[in-house]
Formats: C-alpha cells, structure tokens, sequence
C-alpha cells in the first residue's frame, strides 16, 4: 500500500493505482478523453494533467502510478487553467455544428467544456476541414472526420479488444485522420464498438443517423437475446420505436463492449416475418384468427384433460426464451399435459442429458468470466470464441494480453483468438472425446505416455496443454457448442467431469463453463426443460414439486426431440407444442424433422417471427418478441439478468408467459391463484425461487441491477464411473477420397436463426456461403466467389464459395443462419460433421 | 590548433575505407576491449570519463547503460540513432560519410558493455551517402570479421542492421525511434517503462546518438584523463558545432566542449555577413534564441541551460541584423506544425494554430490580439506536450516572442515586413 494525499484526503492505495483511480474513488473528477478503463493508457489527450507535489510539470493523472508519500493537486489554479487550454484547442478546429450532430447531448467535448472550458474562444482563423460530408465507412459506421478528437479510443479498442486491427491512423499532426484501409471498414466485424467509444460525433451509427436526439429518447436497460454470453445492452426508444442498442460505460460483463449482433441485431423484432396474429389451419391454410378462434381450435383437437394421453404429447421450447417462460412452459406440460416429453434444443445429438445433472449442477462454475479467464490455464474447446460469442472472445483477449496467462485453443475452426493462444489445435467434430482423455491422462496417469490419438497434432497440443495444467495452480476448461452437437458428446462429457473433478482433488483450483450460443440454455436447463428431470435438476416425479403444483407428476423418463419426432413420423403423437424454436431449419436432417412434423396430429407453434416451422403448424401463436416482455435469462456464468420491456407487445400479440397461462387455464390448470391479467413475471420469478435450489434466496430486486449470480447448491453428486472407456480419433477418411468434412455454426454476423431477421444484418450478410482452405480451392479449381454445388449423400445446395488461409485442409464451413439455404438437408440425424463433394454449379 | 579527433580523417581521401580507418588506428580500441576489458570496467570507464549523450539531451553516457538490467532473460539491443532532422544540424552525416567504421567501432564498444548481441542502425531516410557508406561499411566489417560471430576471436557477437528513417522528424525522439523500427507508427511511448528497461519488442534498449558513439574508440585508446582534459568539467569532450547561417564561414567545426559561442561564431565562423549578430541559435531550432548581446557563453550543455537555451544537437544557427526574426519564428513554427506526430493535443492543435497565427504576422495582416494568442499557446503547449518536440517548439517561440517583441510589432503596426 502507499500513502498519498489528493486535494487534501489522504488515503492508501494499493501500489501501481493510476492517480486518476486514487482520485475516482474519492469522488474527485478528472476529466480525461483518451482513457478507457479497458485500454492501455495513452495519456495523449492531456485533459487529466494534475499537479504533484515535486515534480516540476503537470503530470497525467492517467498514466501516472501514485507513489508513496505523493500529494497531488487536482484543483490548482494551473490545472484549471490547462484543462480550459487543452478545450480550446480542441473547440479550435472543431467544427461546433452540435446542432446537426447525432452525439449532441451526449457528447463528452460538450460536457467537458460546459464543465471546465473557456466562455470564448480565441481563434479566429479557418478551421480544418477534412471533407464537407460525411464518410460512409461501412453499412453501419459513418464518420466525420472534422468532429475527431484524436483520442484514439477507437483505434485502440478495434486491436486491443475485438482484436481486428480494421482502423488505423493516417497521416501526421493536424492531418491525422483515423479510418480503415482505402477509407473503407466493409471488412471489419461491424461490432460498432469504435462508435461507442468515440467521445465526439465522429464516429456514429448509420441505422441510428438522424434518427433522433438522445433527449428524446427512453432508455430500457435489458440482456442481449443472441448468445449466452449475456452482455448488457441500453435500448433507445423513441415513441415506442426502437432506435438504437448502446451499451453503457463498464456496465455488466461486457463493460462498454458489443458484437454487431447486440448492437445492430436487436431490428430483428420489427421484422416483417413477425407474426401479428393467431393462425389456424382451415381447409389446409393457415388463416388469420382471434384467439379465443385459436384456443377453441386447441381445445377441439386436444379435448378436455382427461382425454389427454401425456406420452403422446411433447413441447420443444427455444433457449432463447426467458426463465419465466421456460418454467412455466415445462409446468404447463407437466401439470396439464402430463408428460415429460420436453426438450430445448433441436441440435444437441442425444444422449447427454444423464451426464448434465452432475457436470451443469454440481460442477459448473457460478462465477464471473473475469474470474475464470484469470486462470493460470484457459482450455477452450469446440468453440469457435470469435463468431459464437465475439464479447467472450474479447474479454479472453484483453485478460492474455494483459496477465500474460495460458490460452490453449481446440476448435474445428480457426479464430482469431488463435493469435493469442498459447497452442491451438484443429479438431474434427467428435475428437473433442479424445482430446480431453489424453489430456487427462497426460496429467494424471503414468500410462501418459501412450496417447490414444493417431494424430499428431492432437497428441502434441495434449502434451503442451498437460505441462502448462501440471505447472498451474489455476485450470479453466471452456467447453464450446460443437462439443455437445457431435455425437462422441455422451463420451466426452464423462471424461470432461473427470478431468475437473480430478484436477479439483489435486488441489488445484478448476472451473468450467460452456459457451452456449444462446441466450438462456443454461436458464431452460435449470428451468426443467429437459426430460429427465424437473426445475433444479430434480428426478421426475419428486414429491417436493408434486405438493408444490398439487398435482400428481409422470415418473416416464420423457422422450427428447430425437424420440418426440420418431414417434410423430410413427404416429404416436397426438401433439407437439412447440415454442419459439425451427426445428425445421435447425434439426439435421430436414427430411426427417418435416415428415415428423407433418405426421403430428395437431402441431402448435406459439412463436414470435414466421419460420418454415411456423408454416407447417395447425395452430400459430404470436408471441411476444424480444423487448416487448420482462423476465430474467442466466447467461454461460450462470448469473441471471433481467431482460426487460422497452415496449407493449405489437398488434394482437401476446406475452408468451400470459399465452401459456391462459392455455393452463382452459385445461383446467392454474398457476398458484394468479390468472390472465394479473400474473407478473416475478410471480414465476418468486416460484422458481421456491423450488429450484441455484435461485433460492434470490428476489427480482437482487437480479434487477447487476444480475445475481445463481448458486450451486446441494445437487446430488453423481458417481464417477472409474473406467472409462478410452475414446479414439475421428477417422480422418475425407481427404483421401476428395471429400471434404461440413460443419456447421454461427458466422460472426448472425445468431441461430433470429437474426436473420434484423434487416442490419442481413445488410451486411444476407447469404451463406461455404469457407474452404484457401489451397483446397484452387486444387479444386475454384476462386472465391465462384458459385458452387456442395453434395452429401444426403442432400445438396448452391452457395459461393470464400476461402480462408488458416483454414485446415479438407474442412467446409456453412453458417447455418440462413433458413433458407435449408443446410439442414445435407446432414442425416445424429451427423453433426458430415462428408460432402464440391462440385461446379453447372453439374 | 585544437587537435581534431572526430574529423581527423575529414580529408582523408577514401577515409570511409575499411583500410583507411585500420592505418589510422582504426578497431584497436575494439580489440583492446575484448581483450581486457568486461563489460561492466568498460561502463566504469565510459561514466569516469564524464561522456554525455551529444544528441540533444546530454544525458551521461555510462549512467544510461548501466540502467539495463543485469540479469535480465531478454536480448539486449543497442540502437545507433542517425535519424539526424534537428534543421541546422549535420555533424553525424559528416560521420557516417566520412568515418563510418568509426561509428561502427563505437557502436561494437556500447553493445560489448550492454550485452547486446544485435544493434539498429537507424538511418534518417534522407541520408542517401550515409546510408550507402555505412552499409558498405557494414559489409567490410564483416568480411573482416569485426562484426558477426565470435568478433577478433572472442566471445562476443554482433550484428548489426540498418534502418532507414521515412522522413518523419520525431522518429529521432527515441521511443517514437523504436516504434518506428518495430514496423508501428512513430509515435512516442509513455515512460516508464524506460527503454532501458523495455524498449524494442519489450526487451532491454540503449539508444545512443552517432556522435556519442564516435566518441568512444577515442576515450578507450586516449583514456579517461585526455577527455576529460577537454572542455569543462561538468561536460567534457570534443564536440561538433554545426554552424549555418549568416556568418563567413558556415560550416562544420570540431571544438572543445564550452567553448564560448563568440570565439566560435567570431573566431572560428568569421563573424557576421553584416555588422552584427541579432540572435543565434545555439542547438537547432528546438533551443531557444539568445540575442546577438548575450553571446559569451559558453557552448556546453550547462552553461546555454544557464542562458535559459540549451546546447541541443549543437546546430548553431546565426541570424545578423537583417535577419526578421518573425520570418524566422514563422517558419520554425511551420517545421514544428509539420512535423507534430498528432498524438497529443497542445503539440497537434496548438501548433497548427501557432503557424496560422505566424503566417498573418509575417505577412503584416497581424493584430496585437494575435500576440496574446502566441502567449496563450506557448503557455498551453509548453510543458503540457507528451514529449519535446511540442515544447521546444513553444519553448523557441517564446524566446523569439520574449526577445524581439517589438519586431512582432513593428510587422502589426507597419502592416508589412520592415525587412523586406
């Protein structure tokens, strides 16, 4: 600790706190434009010159460590009248057209020099002019060069943060200019970060141009609804109309941070894909209806409750839905429909859910990403970070660059995180398995030094990621989506809470996490939706609910969506209730899902946006979207958030939990003495409290500022089986045949099948494409662009070929966020990689 | 005759010659090092010789080296810095053009007592002959075998590699120098972390000018005593003097440290081309003006610290009486304005406003509200720029504003350059 006095308070901080931190925890302002909390000091903009004692200048409070014994100055004559010279040069060439300015009002040159400027300037010179209008720089960024501060925020937050190095300086002195290469940034991520750190107009949002004064708007704080990472975003509402998405100043994990997703997906809502009111199946067509049309139709198909027969009912709800809806989804099913047949996702390969209770309850790590990543080793696996999760990829950048910690990287894709890693490695979906044994055994056992893996690569990526573990006294694993979608998924997952467990019994501090694609698989996993067991990873049929609910509940194991669509393609399947999910886009193997899905007898989809789901159902639900209702999500930490409202559902939609009330209600349900019109999502908030073990003890008001991060508590410990099985790699049989290996995933523009929706995005991206070794290309005789024919045994579809350098031979990649390139044909079920042929078009 | 010891071979022919500098005694300071020297003697004798840095800022040699870790894991570098643009300077060109193998042997003796197994060499882009001579030079050495591996026979390595400057004026502020070598833009660091500390890609970095440098064969082969028998005690040595301007005989002269600036300019320049001195300015345009009066002092960095200018690079600059001074402030300021990197506010903005202001002056269109905006800006520039390319530039135009106000006014009042 040192000793040092600021403006008269005396206090000891600990050794290298900047002066400007000293002075900000006493509430002592010092203005500054070039420092960020996130970045490395720049001390440029020479706004926080304080005094100190003994020193002959001014020095940056920014930059400058305190010492002991220092006694500093903030409110000198001097630095006053500093801070109103380095204004005046700044308001110098400053163009001063505030009124045309989208940042007026909440621009910090205007703060600062309402605070600490001068009444006049002296200038009267012509100020620079770097051009009279604006420079689009991409769809969403526009910039104004003679607004620019040269406070190299931007810049800086484009390497240092988001990693993409698209913006840089131009030219010297007053003729610096900040922009991308040949003035354009229609490469870069479009993640608008540089928009909001940009402390002037200079750089500004495009969607968000002239649209209106901050004045005016109404700011909603709520969680983005795209990936698990669960950033915080401010939504700006303009009469009820949204405008823009920010993201505010160190606030929530993200800290001032988003992806082109959060910022500039959040328009998905005003699709014109959004469904407005109830349809009903009539002679074949899906026609307009009332709802009380819709319920009658429900009601007619299904009858009264004692006609239902719950093992020939199931529900799918998507992870994307808040923990209200989920909970009272699943209670729904269970309490009216009598049936566990309840699943959250179409793309999981089946067979996990008995590993879950004990990995996701007993060992996953409820704590803050920050924490994890600080680890002496990060194990990433099966994930791309950059496109899945861009703001996790991020904060695990600036944590590396900054401790200098291990970052040890196995993904099918490269990212650009791997430029960061200490060692990465390129897997083929399913050697996820393989991998994590030989590393465990690496570590542990004194048979490491046979690896079960022929491949070279993996075997020394396990070697060097098991010296860096056996050296650490810190180890995080990083579990990704391809894990849990290959179908070695159910081997893996053993040896995954192996290799915690047992690095937790070598006293060694381990933590896990998973990078969940979507906003709340971890919520509809606690929530119950899942088969197997009930909210809190309880057994079906456990007494505690069935008092709870009062109802007697179905001890049948409950079928998946693997089991729900074979048994309507069988016929024996009455219903299928599906909830905001597109198992038609999303299943592999379309084939199946869309013979399934027509055999149902009565297939009811309550969702927000039309989707080739939507279109085969008997029954259409509109539900509320995203931003038009409250409740809480759990992000990958496992901390739930609130999202919340910014409008009133639009046209005749409805907010899901009062559509799955109502529903309850007609069959003779109720939930706990609240009905239609009175319910509130903290009545559900309150009950899930009650019965499930991670939320007990929490209130809305806890979850309402920062979110609340749920607890582990007291799940059953599922014994570890001793003898695994020693998994092998995946065969590596594709390239010796010509055929190259497909997977699939997000790109770094899109989210599952939502934002395909937001007209931003698919401004940028509107197709899909297929991403090949760049060599593997010309050995096949194409060039990027060329339009190509990709077959499987299974299916086939047209796409443009782009090609990618560090792209390993024989693998291709096609986002799976363009419903309809219907990707989904090409896959069988249970194939997450699968061997395809590119072919010329013409053929 | 004060004996020359940097410019002996000035007209030697082919001095730049690896032949020419060996029959001088070329390398015999190196080889003298390796053999009986360590390298931590060698930093002794190099502080006991009272050696400081003749780029500008006179910081003590020795001292500087010493500031390197001693255990440190990380590669040592030594950076040579030629990136010579302080206008009114050309002492190290002459070097590099005429004893290359001079520089060299310094740089070999700073890396042997650093532990640095790789130097930079970085050049100004302008430096064509400098730039062609050093690097045959470089290729001599090798084939000689006075650079590369196991150097004489002995255990020390070195490499050498030249790095030319692209024009940019501040890439001779050391840490801008660094980024630059590293392929960033030339921007100067935050310090601490000093280079010394952790300067080329994080590691260990001495950078030293080309005349320090030079010096050194001579403090080993002479020895401590001889050098500090030249000049005063505080600041010893012989010592370039890049004289220009309006004197007899420009030119470049080779004098003792603290020689006093008339026996210079008078005596050695052969005075003014008219009757009398306005101001000189003694270290390049960074150093401040010292009217004609005020020239008996003496030309070391302690004495002209003491006349309020500073000894800088040595580019002496002399203005006599018909010189306009405003003319003179003016384009200073628009050297100082071009050459600004941008990075921080006072220097960037202030220094374009400064110019603009200097413009109208000189062209008589001036007010007397503009002087109080030169006040103003000198005031906000100096001491609050991140390095000192923006205070020396509002350093030299207060000198100018302080001296020769009433030129300013005279242009505002006559509406004209009285001197034109």
């Amino acid at each position: 600790m040192v000793h040092v006095t600021i403006d008269g308070i005396e206090l000891d901080v600990s050794e290298g706190t900047l002066i400007l931190e000293a002075a900000q925890s006493q509430n002592i302002a010092v203005p500054t434009f070039c420092y960020q909390k996130r970045l490395a000091p720049l001390a440029s903009c020479r706004m926080c010159l304080v005094s100190v004692e003994n020193m002959p200048k001014l020095q940056p409070a920014c930059a400058t460590p305190v010492t002991d014994g220092m006694v500093v100055h903030t409110a000198s004559e001097q630095v006053a009248l500093t801070r109103q010279s380095m204004l005046e040069l700044l308001l110098a060439n400053h163009p001063l057209d505030c009124p045309v300015c989208d940042k007026g009002g909440e621009c910090e040159l205007q703060d600062m020099v309402f605070e600490y400027g001068a009444g006049a300037s002296r200038f009267r010179d012509q100020k620079r002019v770097f051009r009279s209008r604006d420079l689009s720089l991409n769809q969403v960024i526009i910039f104004n060069a003679n607004r620019c501060i040269q406070c190299q925020r931007c810049v800086r937050i484009c390497e240092d943060v988001v990693g993409a190095v698209a913006l840089g300086t131009i030219d010297k002195g007053m003729d610096s200019e900040v922009t991308g290469f040949e003035n354009s940034l229609d490469d870069c991520d479009h993640c608008g970060n540089c928009i909001e750190v940009c402390p002037v107009g200079a750089l500004m949002s495009q969607p968000y141009r002239y649209k209106a004064r901050p004045w005016d708007l109404v700011e909603t704080e709520t969680t983005c609804p795209f990936c698990g990472t669960g950033c915080q975003l401010t939504i700006g509402a303009r009469d009820g109309e949204l405008a823009r998405v920010r993201s505010k100043y160190e606030t929530g994990i993200n800290g001032e941070t988003l992806c082109v997703k959060g910022r500039f997906g959040i328009d998905y809502i005003d699709s014109e894909q959004r469904i407005e009111t109830p349809l009903v199946r009539r002679n074949g067509a899906l026609e307009p209806a009332s709802w009380n049309d819709a319920f009658d139709a429900m009601r007619g198909h299904i009858g009264d409750q004692s006609d239902i027969d719950g093992r020939r009912i199931g529900g799918l709800a998507s992870a994307q839905l808040s923990n209200e809806t989920l909970y009272l989804f699943q209670k729904m099913l269970r309490t009216v429909f009598h049936t566990n047949n309840i699943d959250s996702s179409n793309r999981w390969t089946g067979g996990i859910y008995d590993e879950l209770p004990g990995l996701i309850g007993g060992l996953y790590s409820r704590q803050s990403l920050e924490e994890v990543i600080s680890a002496d080793v990060v194990l990433v696996v099966g994930s791309n970070v950059t496109d899945d999760n861009p703001v996790t990829d991020y904060l695990l950048r600036s944590k590396i660059r900054q401790q200098k910690n291990h970052l040890f990287l196995a993904s099918v894709r490269p990212s650009r995180l791997d430029a960061d890693a200490s060692a990465c490695v390129r897997l083929l979906p399913g050697d996820e398995a393989v991998l994590i044994s030989t590393i465990t055994n690496r570590i542990f056992d004194s048979r490491a030094g046979t690896h079960q893996s022929g491949v070279e690569s993996l075997a020394e990526f396990s070697r060097q990621c098991a010296e860096a573990v056996k050296a650490a006294t810190t180890v995080t694993v990083l579990v990704g989506m391809d894990f849990l979608r290959t179908p070695n998924a159910k081997l893996a997952l053993p040896w995954l809470d192996g290799l915690i467990r047992r690095l937790q019994g070598s006293g060694k501090a381990a933590a896990l996490q998973f990078l969940f694609d979507r906003c709340n698989q971890l919520g509809a996993w606690e929530m119950g939706v899942l088969p197997n067991h009930l909210p809190g990873w309880q057994k079906n049929g456990e007494r505690l609910f069935e008092q709870a609910w009062d109802v007697q509940l179905s001890s049948d194991p409950g079928a998946d969506i693997h089991e729900m669509l074979r048994r309507c393609a069988a016929g024996a399947m009455d219903c299928l209730y599906i909830l905001g999910s597109d198992p038609m886009s999303a299943y592999p193997d379309r084939i199946q899902v869309e013979n399934a899905l027509s055999s149902a007898d009565l297939l009811i989809v309550q969702a927000s946006h039309h989707s080739a789901t939507t279109k085969l159902a008997d029954i259409v639900l509109p539900g509320a979207a995203f931003g038009e209702e409250a409740g809480t999500v759990m992000n990958n930490e496992g901390r739930i958030q609130s999202i919340r409202a910014f409008r009133p559902p639009i046209a005749d939609t409805r907010r899901n939990i009062d559509i799955l009330t109502q529903i309850t209600e007609i069959f003779g349900g109720n939930f706990c003495g609240y009905s239609l019109g009175n319910l509130k999502p903290e009545h559900v908030f309150s009950e899930i409290t009650q019965l499930v073990p991670s939320f007990a003890e929490l209130s809305p008001a806890n979850v309402a500022e920062e979110g609340a991060l749920s607890r582990r508590a007291g799940y059953r410990d599922i014994p570890q089986s001793s003898a695994l099985p020693l998994p092998s790699s995946v065969e590596r049989t594709g390239q010796s045949n010509g055929k190259l290996t497909l997977v699939t995933g997000d790109c770094g523009f899109h989210s599952g099948y939502a934002s395909e929706h937001s007209a931003t995005l698919s401004g940028i991206r509107a197709e899909a494409y297929v991403e090949v070794r760049q060599s593997d290309c010309q050995a096949m005789g194409f060039a990027q662009g060329d339009l190509v024919k990709i077959r499987s045994p299974h299916g086939e579809t047209t796409l443009s070929i782009r090609t990618n350098k560090q792209f390993p031979p024989g693998l291709a990649f096609v986002p799976e966020n363009f419903a309809s390139q219907h990707l989904n044909r090409l896959f069988k079920q249970g194939e997450f990689s699968c061997l395809v042929e590119i072919l010329p078009n013409e053929l | 005759m004060f004996e020359k010891v940097l410019l002996r071979s000035l007209d030697v022919p082919e001095s730049q010659d690896l032949s020419a500098y060996e029959a001088a005694g070329g390398f015999k300071s190196l080889a003298s090092v390796l053999a009986n020297h360590s390298p931590d003697e060698l930093i002794e004798l190099v502080k006991a010789s009272g050696l400081r840095g003749r780029g500008g800022a006179g910081f003590p040699t020795g001292l500087k080296w010493s500031f390197v870790p001693k255990d440190t894991e990380k590669p040592v570098y030594l950076c040579c810095n030629a990136d010579e643009a302080e206008p009114g300077t050309f002492k190290d060109r002459a070097l590099m053009e005429n004893d290359p193998h001079m520089v060299i042997e310094g740089i070999l003796i700073a890396a042997y007592a650093i532990g640095a197994a790789t130097s930079y060499f970085y050049i100004r882009g302008e430096y064509g002959v400098s730039t062609e001579r050093v690097e045959a030079a470089l290729a001599q050495a090798y084939a000689k075998g006075l650079l590369g591996q196991n150097i004489l026979g002995s255990e020390f390595s070195h490499d050498i590699y030249v790095h030319r400057g692209a024009g940019a004026y501040i890439c001779g502020e050391e840490t801008a120098l660094l980024e630059s070598i590293e392929g960033r833009r030339a921007q100067p660091k935050l310090k601490p972390p000093f280079p010394a500390v952790a300067g080329i890609y994080g590691c260990p970095t001495v950078i030293n000018n080309v005349e320090t440098l030079s010096c050194l064969p001579h403090i080993v082969e002479r020895g401590t005593d001889w050098f500090r028998s030249i000049g005063p005690e505080s600041s010893p040595g012989p010592k370039l003097f890049c004289v220009s301007g309006q004197v007899k005989k420009p030119g470049l002269y080779e004098l003792p440290m603290g020689i006093s600036m008339r026996e210079l300019l008078e005596d050695h320049a052969g005075g003014p081309l008219s009757d009398n001195f306005k101001a000189v300015i003694p270290g390049g345009v960074s150093a401040p003006m010292i009217p004609g009066s005020d020239i008996d002092v003496g030309m070391d960095f302690d004495s002209l610290a003491g006349a309020g200018s500073m000894l800088g690079s040595a580019g002496v600059i002399a203005l006599d009486d018909t010189a306009c001074v405003v003319r003179v402030a003016a384009r200073i300021m628009e050297f100082f304005n071009h050459e600004s990197c941008g990075k921080c506010t006072p220097c960037r903005e202030g220094n374009d406003w400064a110019a603009k202001v200097l413009r109208r002056l000189e062209a008589g269109s001036g007010q007397r509200e503009d002087l109080d905006q030169l006040a103003f800006l000198c005031a906000g520039i100096f001491g609050n720029s991140f390095c000192a390319l923006g205070d020396a530039a509002a350093w030299s135009l207060g000198a100018a504003l302080k001296h020769f106000r009433y030129e300013f006014e005279q242009h505002i009042d006559d509406g004209e350059c009285p001197f034109h």
